[in-house]
């Protein structure tokens, strides 16, 4: 639930990325950090192993400056994806506005994908949310992957139950910037429809 | 709307109360740095020496840390568990959670004995508590704070800065 300090007039708000390891979600934010204007980001924080791969989580905050005179500033997280970190992707999720689900659009990934999303809906409902109301982007990432391996876009649709639940739903190539900040755009109106 | 959905607003005076709180445990125990936290990490107050630049990353850290540690203590079956301690060479930090809402950070050194800052802690988690029970009380109108128009402000602000 986002955080409104009424004396210093600040808005926060948290946005994390989760999806199963691989899928690009540390990509987005560094693409994030690459482009937004250096007055609205912050370092970009990341806990990663030797090899690169998120360990705890990535942190980008974003300061958007005064919105009706209110400071507004968004905190953007990854969670590590591998199966392994369960509990601290439980830990990462505390307390978040918002979620961009990162499916990986290669084909044998489908069920990795699957169970990432399942995970996150009981993850959601142990905070006492309800997830048909939580915030939630899908984004498809990866889109360039070749034709042989690419899972088509209604494909995706089905296994991920999207027509479903209704939710935003977004293809991207995060390592060139295509549909990243359209993803971005579409979790922060999500979020702030909440406020 | 699902309440747990909805923003914790906290007003001016009590934004004054947990200000003065968190002086006054930073006075009393001689700590360098008292911090409150949302659980989702971000700052809503802080007291103690000069300015930290790095302040937003400490709170995102801390609050993770913490989070990753009651989930470490889930696993151990360890049901009541709302303090942590980590000792340092120089620095020292208490961590103890508000009604599993916020979070209070103290860090400190070795001139602060941790009896202390733990008594003066569980008095200062009580008063938070209260203050966090009164802003959960309150239900403020989103619209008497942040005003009718600024959800669509914020949707053009976020169009401007968030584009290709
Ligand atoms: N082909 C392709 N590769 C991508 C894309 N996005 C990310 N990757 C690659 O996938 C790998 C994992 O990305 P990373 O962001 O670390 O995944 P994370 O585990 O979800 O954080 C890296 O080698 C990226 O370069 C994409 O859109 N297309
Ligand atoms: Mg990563």
């Amino acid at each position: 639930m986002a955080l409104i300090n009424v004396a210093a007039r600040e808005i926060h708000c948290k946005i994390v990325y989760y999806g199963p390891g691989m899928c690009g979600k540390t990509t987005n934010l560094q693409y994030i950090h690459s482009q937004v204007p250096k007055d609205v980001k912050g370092d970009l924080l990341s806990i990663a192993t030797e090899t690169e791969r998120t360990l705890f989580f990535d942190f980008l905050p974003l300061d958007l400056g005064k919105v009706r005179g209110f400071q507004t500033r968004f905190h953007l997280y990854t969670v590590p994806g591998q199966v392994l970190y369960e509990r601290t992707r439980v830990a990462v999720l505390n307390g978040a506005d918002g979620v961009v689900f990162v499916a990986d659009s290669n084909k044998a990934k489908m069920q990795e994908n699957v169970n990432s999303l399942k995970e996150l809906a009981q993850n959601i409902t142990r905070q006492n949310k309800r997830f048909a109301e939580f915030p939630i982007v899908l984004q498809y990432n990866k889109r360039d992957l070749p034709r042989e391996v690419l899972a088509p876009v209604p494909t995706m649709d089905h296994f991920l139950g999207v027509t479903r639940m209704n939710w935003p739903r977004i293809e991207a190539v995060a390592t060139t910037g295509t549909g990243v900040f359209e993803t971005l755009r579409a979790i922060s109106r999500a979020v702030i429809s909440k406020l | 709307m699902d309440p747990q959905l909805t923003s914790i607003i906290v007003p001016s005076e009590e934004i004054a109360h947990i200000e003065e709180c968190l002086s006054r445990l930073v006075d009393d125990t001689g700590s360098d740095y008292a911090l409150l936290l949302d659980k989702s990490g971000q700052v809503i107050s802080s007291k103690g020496d000069g300015d930290r630049q790095d302040i937003t990353a400490l709170g995102a850290l801390i609050a993770g840390v913490f989070a990753s540690t009651r989930e470490v203590a889930k696993l151990l079956r360890e049901r009541d568990f709302r303090a942590s301690f980590q000792q340092g060479v120089r620095e020292n930090i208490f961590i103890a959670l508000i009604e599993e809402q916020w979070i209070l950070c103290i860090i400190f050194n070795k001139g602060t004995h941790i009896g202390l800052v733990k008594v003066l802690t569980k008095k200062a988690t009580d008063e938070l508590a209260s203050v966090l029970e009164r802003v959960r009380q309150q239900h403020k109108a989103r619209d008497e704070v942040l005003g009718s128009s600024f959800r669509t402000s914020m949707e053009d602000t976020i169009d401007l800065l968030f584009r290709d």
